[in-house]
């Protein structure tokens, strides 16, 4: 029996190796892959035990911050401004995050490479671990102003705001409606987290939603400035003084279908040829559908490509979502996608690099949102530098287009004339537009602006969309009028 | 021929009592306090660790569970003054640290995961004593490991019943709420797992049927393809032992104790016969009847689906939730752990009992849990060496049968939840919350203690007169 209980021995041994060799490679080699699976909330939790880092604005106003707490965690992560921020910093919860909060989470909780060196001497010198700050390129001024005005002047309606600093990209403003109060998924409390969470997710108006860079609406006649663009780039002689064709009616080839005007209104003198400027101020959809006849689907498609559309890859750090332009199979069609519908759809923050592409001398500045991240010892991590995207067009084109887009805003008969330098105080160049949408256009109509100012030297560009709004003169552009006035009141000018 | 011996020192009437050099008992008295060290340590760290203070109630607990264990040496080296010297402390520090670890999840908890009731430490040296009290009756009622024999069909006939009770029972008192396996009977709001008894019941019933059988067992039968293979007459007990681990598979759910039961058996008569057929046989048996059970049962087909892919889709925040949170646990650890009190073990869902070495793993590390396994591997060698060294067959087949069951047990349960092989719930021996395998755990020990002090008994000495007289054997 001895043999027997021998090979018995060897067996136990070698079941004992297998279980020493398992937990060998589970505890000694898995960890870091282990760390990064599905569900692992012991990871995700190890961050509550530091104090993770605060996100600022550019001019010093705290957005997010942890404090410490007395309950399972040692810190508890505060929005303090809530719903209007809520679109920058996203969410920090038990489970999953959003926004700047997921996208900087390395170093707000200070895992990044970039920090190795200073947490190793403050683990020697005996100072608890602390997230790096971010710093985000907002302006909290810019920002009130386009909350304010989302939330008292629209009715409700959902909406977002986008302001860029034209001469670098920095994105100034990023407000969204409905939004939602980042502090209730916060909570350390997982049950009403879930409660809260669900309660966000039930609502129809979806508040989750970050509008102003993830959902796209039909542009409108603001696509009039990448048809304009292309018309000016591919006949240099022409000038915004060059008349083209403006019919009262367009027939378009090989459909029944005529396009009209707004309320069928005339263009211009109603002669049938009007300067391209005062077609673009009167937003005349003939003279647009007939242009983009003529340059033809693939060149629209060029051109709405450098304005940034069709993007997949645009990262600020957030992914947002592209802006389309889609060759239309037909002339009939070409016509529609030229005045900005179709199938043409953007996010509010394509509206604001679209004037600021003009803004900027025909040179788009690739969008950003960090400013810069600082070490919780005040030292400099990084620093965003501004990129160009991409050039739409010349520097003589962005004038004309310049011109145009002041005539809009300045001309007796300017589409957006209630927002003269007379009526507001600043000189503003924009283009409206009014966007049909629902089946056969049965729709709310939407409201977009997109605008610069001051027109001599711009500071800021704006893109507004309200959904439903209306006519964008009356629901977009005062929301922009009003953004541009916080910001340049802020800069001192 | 005649030969002289000259006087053994032993006999020398100035030197100590045999029993206290031979004995070792003074060894096992050290390795216990060095145990009660490690585990005051233990205790100490998790106050310190949660609180910033020693636990106010370390006291009691530590100074009952010294009391306890000091009670169990003392029965000891009353009743078994030669028995092995390692096998006691190391039973005693492993319980030690299961205690440590229940009161430590009874500090903390979060708000998914609640901590365990304060009462749960309480309850648990309560276990402990009862199980050591258990350890002592043992010693004082079976003076002799070969009386068991004895009681072959008896217990046989104890060990299936205790089995089949919860299948028959109603599940509302049978059935573990969390994972729908029947093995239980609830009292109230006591619960016994019977299993953990029918295991030695049927452990010592095995051991006196193969012992009474080996012979024609190991003899009788035909040769094919160079394997014995036994007589078909002689496949009656393995059969109905087989079709009684997959009637527990089946109708309790409870895959683990049926692998368990089915190696023990396999195992014993391996050791009884030293036919390799009989091996391979139980081993094909068994396989060839968990693969059938996992294409007719799905919850057996469901333990196959996590174990291969635990992070695929929804398993891991579905039905592999558990799994995975305990592998997560031992990942924190990592080498050295978060240390006792800085990890979160509570996430696992039942990290108490089926989980509690993934408890450890988090904050013990790789360094504990191996000294962990190294303890299991020790009490099982210290067994097999006792199996080794007794002469009477019976003794030998037990602690065999016996210490194979705890290595076996401690392979399934360590195994699955590190995802060595598919996770099949079974308490982990001393270290799990619970007092039905505390008790069985702490009787596997009094068993295998006295089956080595009946080994390392030294043989009866003539009978002689006291003093210098010289010992004369004429031939």
């Amino acid at each position: 029996m001895n043999r027997a209980l021998r090979r018995i021995s060897i067996a136990v041994l070698v079941m004992f190796v297998l279980l020493l060799i398992n937990v060998n490679y589970l505890q000694g080699f898995e960890p870091a892959s282990l760390a990064t699976k599905p569900n692992n909330a012991r990871a995700f939790e190890a961050q509550f035990q530091y104090q993770r880092g605060s996100i600022v604005t550019s001019d010093g106003v705290t957005i997010a911050e942890s404090v410490p707490s007395n309950d399972v965690y040692k810190f508890q992560r505060k929005y303090p401004h809530g719903a209007e921020y809520a679109p920058v910093t996203g969410y920090d919860t038990l489970y999953s995050q959003s926004g700047i909060e997921l996208y900087e989470n390395s170093v707000l909780n200070g895992s990044d490479s970039s920090l190795t060196v200073r947490n190793f001497i403050d683990l020697l010198t005996g100072k608890p671990r602390k997230g790096a700050n971010v710093t985000v390129t907002i302006n909290s001024k810019a920002q009130d102003a386009a909350w304010n005005a989302l939330q008292s002047d629209t009715g409700g309606k959902p909406g977002a705001v986008v302001a860029l600093d034209p001469q670098n990209g920095a994105i100034l403003a990023m407000a969204s409606y409905p939004s939602f109060d980042p502090n209730v998924l916060a909570t350390h409390n997982s049950k009403q987290l879930i409660a809260a969470d669900n309660a966000l997710l039930k609502q129809a108006s979806n508040p989750l939603l970050n509008r102003a860079i993830n959902f796209t609406w039909p542009p409108g006649s603001t696509f009039k400035i990448v048809t304009s663009s292309a018309y000016l780039t591919q006949n240099p002689a022409s000038t915004p003084q060059t008349n083209v064709n403006s019919p009262t009616q367009l027939k378009l080839p090989q459909t029944t279908h005529i396009l009209t005007n707004n309320d069928g209104e005339v263009c211009g003198n109603g002669s049938g040829q009007v300067p391209l400027l005062t077609a673009f101020a009167q937003s005349c959809d003939t003279t647009f559908g007939s242009l983009g006849m003529t340059l033809g689907g693939p060149t629209l498609n060029n051109f709405a490509e450098l304005f940034g559309m069709n993007s997949k890859t645009l990262r600020i750090p957030m992914p947002v979502t592209p802006s389309n332009y889609v060759i239309p199979p037909s002339q009939a069609l070409t016509a529609f996608s030229a005045i900005g519908q179709y199938s043409d759809t953007v996010t509010p923050l394509q509206e604001a690099m679209f004037a600021a592409s003009i803004a900027n001398g025909g040179k788009l500045m690739t969008p950003y949102l960090v400013k810069q991240v600082t070490a919780s010892d005040l030292s400099t991590v990084e620093t965003t530098n501004s990129t160009q995207l991409s050039q739409p067009v010349s520097p003589t084109v962005a004038t004309d287009l310049g011109q145009m887009m002041l005539a809009v805003v300045q001309d007796s008969d300017g589409t957006a004339n209630a927002y003269n330098t007379g009526a507001v105080g600043f000189t503003m160049a924009g283009k409206t537009g009014t966007a049909q949408n629902g089946a056969n256009n049965t729709g709310l109509d939407d409201a977009v602006f997109t605008c610069y100012a001051p027109y001599d030297n711009p500071q800021i560009a704006v893109g507004v969309i309200i959904q439903g709004g209306g006519y964008g003169a009356t629901a977009a552009a005062p929301i922009a009028v009003q953004v541009i006035k916080a910001y340049l009141a802020s800069l001192g000018k | 021929m005649s030969s002289i011996t000259a006087p053994s020192p032993a006999l020398d009437p100035d030197s100590p009592p045999v029993s206290a050099s031979r004995g070792r008992r003074r060894t096992e008295l050290i390795m216990l306090i060095f145990g009660f060290a490690l585990i005051a340590f233990a205790f100490a760290n998790v106050g310190y660790s949660l609180k910033g203070k020693l636990p106010s109630s370390m006291v009691e607990y530590l100074g009952a569970f010294v009391v306890i264990t000091v009670l169990g040496h003392v029965a000891v080296r009353r009743l078994a003054p030669w028995a092995d010297p390692l096998l006691l402390p190391l039973a005693a520090l492993l319980n030690g640290l299961g205690i440590v670890m229940t009161y430590r999840l009874a500090q903390q908890g979060n708000l998914l995961s609640a901590p365990l009731s304060s009462s749960a430490t309480g309850i648990q040296v309560v276990y402990t004593a009862i199980g050591v009290g258990c350890f002592v009756a043992v010693l004082v009622l079976v003076r002799e490991p070969r009386v068991l024999q004895r009681y072959t069909y008896t217990l046989g006939a104890v060990g299936l019943a205790l089995l089949a009770l919860p299948a028959l029972l109603p599940s509302s008192i049978s059935e573990v709420a969390d994972t729908g396996a029947k093995i239980q009977i609830r009292l109230g709001s006591f619960t016994i797992q019977p299993e953990e008894f029918a295991k030695l019941a049927l452990a010592i019933s095995f051991a006196g049927y193969l012992v009474a059988k080996r012979d024609v067992l190991a003899l009788a039968g035909r040769r094919v393809l160079g394997l014995d293979l036994p007589r078909a007459r002689d496949l009656g007990p393995i059969l109905v032992i087989w079709a009684a681990s997959l009637l527990l598979l089946v109708f309790e759910s409870d895959i683990g104790t049926s692998a368990v039961f089915m190696g023990l058996f396999v195992a014993m008569l391996y050791i009884a016969t030293s036919r390799t057929s009989w091996l391979l046989l139980g081993f094909v048996m068994f396989v060839a009847g968990a693969f059938a059970a996992s294409r007719l049962f799905s919850h057996v087909a469901l333990r196959f689906n996590i174990w291969l892919h635990p992070f695929s889709g929804s398993n891991p925040s579905g039905n592999a939730y558990q799994l995975v949170q305990g592998l997560y646990g031992m990942a924190s650890g990592g080498l050295l752990g978060k240390g006792l009190g800085g990890g979160q073990p509570y996430i696992t869902p039942l990290v108490q009992s089926d989980f509690v070495f993934t408890a450890f793993g988090e904050e013990l590390g790789l360094a504990g849990l191996m000294a962990i396994l190294l303890i299991y591997g020790l009490i099982v060698e210290r067994g097999l060496r006792a199996a080794m060294s007794v002469k009477d067959p019976f003794s030998k087949l037990l602690a065999g049968g016996l210490s194979f069951m705890l290595a076996l047990q401690v392979f399934v349960i360590v195994g699955g939840v590190t995802r060595l092989i598919p996770l099949t719930g079974i308490t982990t021996p001393f270290l799990s919350q619970g007092g039905s395998s505390l008790v069985a755990s702490w009787i596997l020990i009094a068993l295998l203690i006295r089956i080595s002090d009946t080994a390392r008994r030294p043989p009866p000495r003539p009978i002689q007169e006291e003093g210098l007289t010289q010992v004369v054997t004429l031939q």
